[in-house]
């Protein structure tokens, strides 16, 4: 009984041992890797701040109405935004490349699953923030259109554009990442739609006097007398 | 040559068969079938009867008119008049259409006639609108012979005014230019306008025609050239100018950011003219420097005011980011008092428009909201200006635009403050 056991013991400890033997090689591995990569992802990463503040993409994103919206998120330039994101996305790459290295049994499918992800969530946020500029750009300017030719409730109009392009960005930066698919179309279609909708209920009836006066304005023959201010120049 | 590189082949071998010239006339169109018939009659008796020796061309630059405006330029023979008396033209005069592009821009047109200025080496050129619908062969000749004769190298026009119009270029475009450029042009952005060979040739070598600012109204830009370039500049007085009936002209929204964009972006492109400047240019006006005729009511301008308050209520964020907070608070003040108290002062409006210039310079948002951001206060500006006036003669209005020019003037250190300072 006693040998039994002593064997056992014996047996369990050079398993560990043996264990060890090879999986301490693998973490040194992992953990050069690991370094290898936050070097790469840091020059990397100052290649990218030195190639955009060349091209001035901090004016660019300030123009756009982009780092508007960055400043109230508390977040950095947009330079500083997608630099660091480099980092990350990059060291993160150098990480999981590692943790594959180690062997353990499960992770590796995960981990090449995350992998197939990475571009795709890569592509996920240059479409948020094209949606992002886009929208504050757009709508922006049909703010200050309707302000300046004196159109009722500018600020909705504007912001009705702003929504209706943020919802079509998320929904494509969810489709892109493959989050729920069938879920986020519909609810894309659901908000449109229903917005839509909405802004024409609100606009045929709500607003039955507005819409008569605006299609007079802009469709009927006998046009509205046009409010006249002294020629500029 | 620069311009072998944008002009048509046609065009080119159009300009080769002609030579050399002495004068050149240049008429940018876009439909304009029923004036430019006219337009073109005045222009060729105003040479006949001017510039009898000289070896002239009209150039007719059209920017894709669907109408029959280039049948018209080239149908109509060249004839002497019955009623002309004395010496007239001993000279052909060399007539040229060409399409230039499919849609209409004022400075791709002038792109075209200043290359053709300087490959017919013309000594003297003026630019003449299809659309002044009262344009007298006086007004050619007085755009060209500073030029010709008296070796200026820039002629704009003056014209007669009512008392309220053309209040953009009297309360924001000549003061500003004035206490920026020293430029004392008071039409900087005109219809027509005169020029000289050499300052064509320098104006062709800039890289700079197919910029938005320059494709809208390039005229203000050649002005600033000359003026950076130490040319001569004039101004001829060539008498009322008429709105044509067909053609009322860019409303409020569109002339600033026609003008004032454009103006904006002389600034920044040629800081290093006005950075260091502290005297105006001097230069030669022919005839009175200013007239303005104690006709016309002031409009209804109700909506006016309402357009402001809205204007600003609804612009604040915009208008936050340009404006430093004190002048935003300022006006954000004024759009609340009632409309009868209500007075936008001149100091106030002069900060305003400083502050602008430097956000356009820091590019705080895109250039050309920014100056769309203008317009509301331009128009309590203009409520204000309108109400103080209503029974101003000429001279109280001449004088109160002499103050705001001093204005203008003594607040431009603080210009160059915000021009300099960093962004925060």
């Amino acid at each position: 009984m006693k040998t039994v056991i002593i064997q056992g013991l014996s047996q369990a400890y050079s398993n560990l041992v043996h264990m060890f033997a090879e999986f301490l090689p693998r973490l040194l591995v992992m953990l050069v890797i690991v370094v290898v990569g936050l070097v790469v992802a840091y020059g990397l990463k100052t290649i990218l701040r030195a190639v955009l503040h060349v091209t001035r993409l901090d004016r660019l994103s300030e123009e756009a109405g982009a780092s508007r919206f960055l400043r109230m998120a508390a977040l950095p330039s947009m330079t500083e935004l997608l630099s660091r994101s480099l980092f990350w996305v990059t060291w993160s790459g150098f990480i999981l490349i590692g943790i594959s290295v180690l062997g353990v049994a499960g992770l590796q499918e995960q981990i090449s699953r995350l992998f197939l992800l990475l571009p795709a969530i890569f592509v996920a946020i240059l479409i948020l923030f094209l949606g992002l500029v886009t929208a504050n750009f757009l709508s922006r300017a049909a703010l200050l259109a309707a302000v300046n030719a004196g159109y009722p409730s500018p600020k909705l109009l504007s912001w009705s554009i702003r929504f209706v392009i943020w919802a079509l960005a998320v929904s494509m930066a969810l489709e892109q990442v493959g989050v729920a698919r069938q879920t986020v179309i519909a609810a894309f279609s659901i908000i449109f739609g229903a917005f839509m909708f909405g802004l024409a209920i609100a606009f045929g009836l709500g607003g039955k006097e507005l819409a008569r006066e605006f299609l007079e304005r802009n469709l009927g023959e006998k046009k509205a007398e046009k409010y006249e201010e002294p020629q500029p120049l | 040559m620069a311009e072998e590189s944008f002009l048509a082949d046609d065009f080119l071998r159009q300009l080769m068969s002609v030579g050399e010239v002495d004068l050149l006339v240049g008429i940018p169109s876009h439909n304009n079938a029923s004036t430019i018939g006219q337009t073109l009659q005045t222009v060729e008796e105003s040479l006949r009867q001017n510039f009898v020796r000289e070896r002239v061309a009209i150039l007719n630059m059209d920017g894709g008119s669907g109408d029959e405006t280039r049948q018209i330029f080239e149908r109509r023979s060249e004839r002497r008049e019955p009623s002309h008396k004395g010496l007239t033209s001993l000279r052909t005069i060399h007539r040229i259409s060409c399409e230039y592009d499919r849609s209409p821009s004022q400075g791709l047109a002038v792109r075209d006639i200043v290359a053709a200025a300087d490959l017919l080496r013309a000594r003297a050129c003026a630019v003449i609108s299809p659309a002044t619908p009262n344009l007298t062969p006086s007004w050619v000749a007085n755009l060209l012979r500073p030029v010709y004769r008296e070796g200026l190298d820039f002629v704009a026009p003056l014209y007669e005014r009512s008392r309220f119009q053309g209040l953009l270029a009297r309360d924001l475009l000549y003061p500003m230019s004035l206490a920026i450029f020293g430029n004392k042009i008071r039409e900087l952005y005109s219809d027509e306008w005169g020029f000289s060979g050499r300052l064509a040739s320098q104006c062709l070598e800039q890289d700079v025609w197919h910029e938005e600012a320059i494709r809208a109204r390039p005229e203000a830009w050649m002005a600033i050239k000359a003026t950076g370039a130490g040319l001569k500049c004039g101004q001829y007085f060539l008498g009322q100018k008429t709105a044509s009936p067909g053609a009322p002209g860019p409303d409020i929204v569109e002339a600033i950011r026609q003008t004032v964009g454009n103006f904006f972006w002389c600034m920044e492109t040629n800081q290093s003219i006005w950075n260091g400047r502290s005297t105006s240019q001097p230069i030669v006006t022919f005839g009175p420097d200013h007239e303005l005729s104690s006709d016309g009511v002031p409009p209804s301008q109700e909506k006016t005011f309402d357009l402001f308050r809205s204007g600003v209520n609804e612009l604040e964020p915009i208008l936050a980011s340009i404006l430093a907070k004190d002048t935003h608070a300022q006006i954000k003040a004024i759009s609340l008092t009632d409309r009868a108290k209500f007075h936008f002062a001149g100091e106030l409006w002069v900060k305003t428009l400083y502050e602008f210039a430097a956000s356009y310079h820091h590019a705080v948002l895109n250039r050309d909201h920014l100056v769309q951001a203008l317009v509301p206060l331009y128009r309590g500006r203009l409520y204000s200006f309108l109400q103080e006036h209503a029974n101003s003669s000429p001279d109280e209005m001449e004088a109160q635009s002499e103050i705001l020019c001093q204005e203008f003037e003594r607040q431009k250190p603080y210009l160059l403050e915000r021009w300099t300072a960093k962004r925060e």
